[in-house]
């Protein structure tokens, strides 16, 4: 890289400056604080001799997102306000990178969510925020950061909004660096460089001068920027150092196996859940079951042993729920479909066999029962009372039999009385999918109420 | 092995074995179980998934952890997807493999959360500001989320390009019976990422004609690698002269568009002398098949063609299948998107579409009365 990079100084020892002399010059305005930030951050890297290419600088928008092009690293040049997203992603991707994002004050706006979720995380970029009170690229419109009451293209009779204090903002979620100054104090260089030094989060919020239009309408200086920051009890200097794990270290430390068996690997699969068929079914033809009860019942869970148990038979199934966007209120409902023939259409035009397990259930389908043919069956818990159908009924003590086992085994208590009755597929393939796919207590319930609707079935 | 599994399980099955290794999502109904199943999948073959704080950050960080290398996947439904359109151009400014799953719900805004629809499709061809191609897969059950989304990878590798699969609750949340041991057998060979040689000088956007691809070389790795969301030179360069820029756009859409008939996936199932054909994809087409059989039943002599590709639009398959028939039937799960494309092709054939959104399944038996296949 030596050969693309301009030498500061001459001893042996130095490391070369990581600017490129190719891109220059800056394409700032004369006396713009952008062209000294690039300088510290340089100097940054040098006292720390990170290898260029170890290193990502990720720009984001804004005259000072025009910055990375001029930096022999890698360079990341992204959207108005999600660098940090960028950011994130490589240094999660390959931890042992340096990521050093640079960004204006605007990008703290639009982008406040991703820096907060990223000081949170304490994950490890050092954010460079060179805060010039507004937009500059797009001719002066006020900021995040902008005075209450300062003068810009959009707050023309003064600023009504509170400035963001980037310090006192991030300070609570305790990253592993926090720091403010200016362009003109002589800590600069030694901040950013402890900045990205750092191994957590780190941010650097850089006071700085917008040459062609804040620092001309408003009362900002190379003399005045200390008072501003007392009058805006906005200090300058350290204002955390913190030592909590890096985030996208830490992410592998606590989440990876202790030896990853194979990177290059295909996904592990769990055998146990296999459904090769333990059974043969003497169906003839394509069966849609729709079962139909109450969020909380257990009915997806069900409808998947249905489905399953008819895979282990060596049958085709499908399983399609529905329910409110609300979890334990509601209908629950799903749509089984059992086969000797692989399934085509997944939907039911009209069912074989419905299941109705509680009120929930019964309101979820009354529209539809009268368009139930005479041969459909209706299975519906006795409590519920009559019902208006064309289809054939079948009243059955489905929760009163539940009781003997457990209040949400009637999912499977309607199974066992509809396996009995229709003769689907054999009972050891639904014990069989229990046994597989839940866990032994779960499993245990759904095979005694399973048994308990054998009981019924019969009747 | 024999499993009874959702569409999004088989996804994450699929991503884990094409070699996907960063994840990152924000939850959303009907696509959460790909980003829990990530989470769960991805640490044992040493991989990364991470919750994000938005779906903007989801994307924006795979993009980032795509360009050190690894090859990398979200997933979403409407809303989020609304929140990725900046960073698809990104992507395809950056020429940046990305796999993108949108388990579509019905819209528009919030729409209903637990409920299929395919509202998404054109959006996902013209989702971002600017114009250019992508490619969309719609897999139509949960072996096709399996194998599409191994070629959605592929594809992504191949043209350095966000690839979306399109699927929806009714094909992601719908279970079914996978043997995935077929479904490896049926897929294609996983494409490993190409290589920049480390000992050359690395051009990013390099093409010496404008279809070519050049290998991408990782942020972190031999070279010094540049790029930005900024309209740029080979070299990732900022650029105003237009002649780059007219080579540049140039190069980005004929990479895909040039090589439509080699993304092209369809199932043609022709009947002789048929005098209409039925265009579907994704879920409906699995209603179509049906529709059509029954039709076939009837004695109607009905062509079927059913698209996995849905962009770059397979122009050359859609106009074959049309070739002797008068009427096309394009049943859709949204109120009359794709069948834009078919109608464009058609000429003077008469374009029946058959639209439903309201959350229901458009039926076999919709199609066929809608559609005139009585």
């Amino acid at each position: 890289m030596s050969t693309d990079t301009v030498e500061t100084c001459g001893g042996e020892s130095c490391t070369p400056s990581y600017l490129l002399q190719e891109t220059m010059p800056y394409p700032f305005c004369p006396g713009c604080g952008h062209i000294k930030i690039a300088g510290f951050i340089d100097q940054g890297l040098q006292a720390l001799g990170l290898p260029p290419e170890r290193v990502v600088v990720v720009t984001d928008i804004g005259c000072v997102g025009l910055t990375d092009k001029h930096f022999g690293t890698n360079a990341f040049h992204g959207l108005h306000g999600r660098s940090i997203t960028y950011a994130s992603g490589i240094k999660l991707a390959d931890p042992d990178l340096k990521v050093v994002v640079i960004m204006g004050d605007g990008g703290t706006g639009i982008g406040g969510g991703h820096l907060l979720a990223a000081a949170r995380r304490n994950i490890g970029l050092t954010v460079i925020v060179a805060n010039n009170f507004n937009y500059g690229m797009t001719g002066g419109q006020h900021s995040a950061t902008t005075p209450t009451g300062a003068i810009t293209s959009t707050t023309f009779k003064g600023n009504l909004e509170m400035p963001l204090d980037l310090m006192g903002t991030l300070l609570p979620t305790k990253p592993g660096f926090l720091a403010r100054t200016s362009v003109f104090a002589d800590d600069a260089v030694q901040l950013v460089t402890q900045a990205i030094a750092s191994d957590g989060f780190s941010l650097i919020d850089i006071w700085d001068l917008c040459v062609a239009y804040y620092a001309g309408q408003n009362p900002i200086s190379r003399d005045s920027i200390g008072q501003m920051m007392e009058d805006l009890q906005m200090p300058a200097g350290i204002h955390h150092q913190g030592t909590r794990p890096e985030f996208a270290r830490a992410w592998r430390e606590l989440y990876h196996p202790d030896e990853v068996a194979d990177e290059e690997g295909m996904c592990l699969l769990p055998p146990e859940k296999g459904l090769a068929p333990v059974a043969t079914a003497d169906l003839k033809k394509r069966v849609g079951i729709l079962i139909a009860g109450s969020a909380g019942q257990k009915i997806r869970s069900i409808a998947t042993l249905l489905g399953a148990g008819a895979i282990l038979s060596g049958l085709h199934a499908t399983q399609k729920d529905d329910y409110p966007i609300t979890v334990r209120t509601g209908h629950s409902a799903a749509e089984v479909i059992v086969s000797p023939e692989p399934i085509v259409y997944t939907g039911i035009e009209v069912p074989d066999v419905v299941l109705i397990l509680s009120v929930d259930g019964l309101i979820h389908v009354k529209k539809q029962l009268h368009t139930y043919p005479p041969e459909t069956r209706v299975y519906i818990d006795s409590a519920l009372g009559e019902i208006d159908t064309p289809a054939r009924v079948v009243r059955l003590p489905l929760a009163e039999a539940a009781k003997t086992v457990h209040r949400l085994a009637i999912g499977a208590v309607g199974l066992g009385a509809i396996l009995t009755a229709e003769g689907f597929y054999p009972r050891e393939a639904f014990e069989t999918a229990a046994r597989r796919l839940q866990k032994a207590k779960v499993a245990d319930t759904n095979i005694a109420g399973f048994a308990a609707g054998v009981g019924l079935g019969g009747r | 092995m024999i499993e009874f599994l959702e569409g999004n399980d088989a996804v994450v099955r699929a991503s884990v074995d094409a070699g996907c290794r960063f994840f990152a999502g924000y939850p959303i109904t009907p696509a959460t179980s790909i980003l829990t199943g990530m989470m769960r999948a991805l640490p044992d073959v040493g991989g990364v998934a991470v919750q994000a704080e938005d779906e903007i950050a989801s994307i924006g960080m795979c993009i980032g952890a795509a360009m050190t290398g690894m090859k990398a996947m979200t997933a979403t439904s409407g809303p989020g997807l609304s929140l990725y359109s900046e960073n698809i151009g990104l992507a395809i400014m950056g020429e940046t493999p990305l796999v993108i799953v949108d388990v579509q719900r019905e819209g528009p805004a919030t729409g209903s959360a637990t409920k299929g629809a395919d509202g998404d499709i054109q959006f996902l061809r013209w989702g971002t500001s600017g114009g250019l191609p992508v490619i969309v897969l719609a897999p139509e059950n949960v072996l096709e989320c399996y194998t599409l989304t191994i070629q959605a990878f592929n594809l992504a590798e191949r043209f350095r390009s966000p690839v979306f699969l399109a699927t929806q609750k009714e094909v992601g949340l719908t279970r079914e019976r996978l043997d995935i041991d077929e479904a490896r057998a049926l897929a294609p060979a996983v494409l490993a990422r190409p290589v920049a040689a480390p000992d050359a000088a690395y051009v990013p956007h390099a093409f010496s004609v404008p279809d070519e691809v050049t290998p991408m070389s990782p942020i972190g790795g031999p070279h010094l690698v540049r790029y930005t969301t900024s309209m740029h030179d080979e070299r990732a360069l900022l650029t105003k002269d237009t002649g780059t820029i007219s080579r540049m756009l140039d190069h980005f859409t004929r990479k895909i568009t040039d090589h439509a008939d080699e993304i092209a996936l369809y199932e043609h199932d022709p009947a002789d002398g048929a005098d209409t054909l039925v265009v579907a994809y994704g879920v409906t087409g699995r209603a179509a098949r049906e529709a059509v059989a029954r039709a076939r039943a009837t004695g109607r002599k009905v062509s079927l063609l059913v698209l996995k590709t849905l962009f770059p639009v397979p122009e050359a398959a859609i106009t074959a299948a049309m070739a002797g028939v008068r009427r096309v039937v394009v049943p859709e799960t949204n109120l009359g998107q794709y069948v834009v494309e078919v109608r464009r092709l058609a000429g003077d054939r008469e374009v029946v579409a058959v639209n439903k959104m309201n959350t229901d399944l458009l039926s076999p038996g919709e199609i066929v009365r809608e559609g005139g296949l009585l």
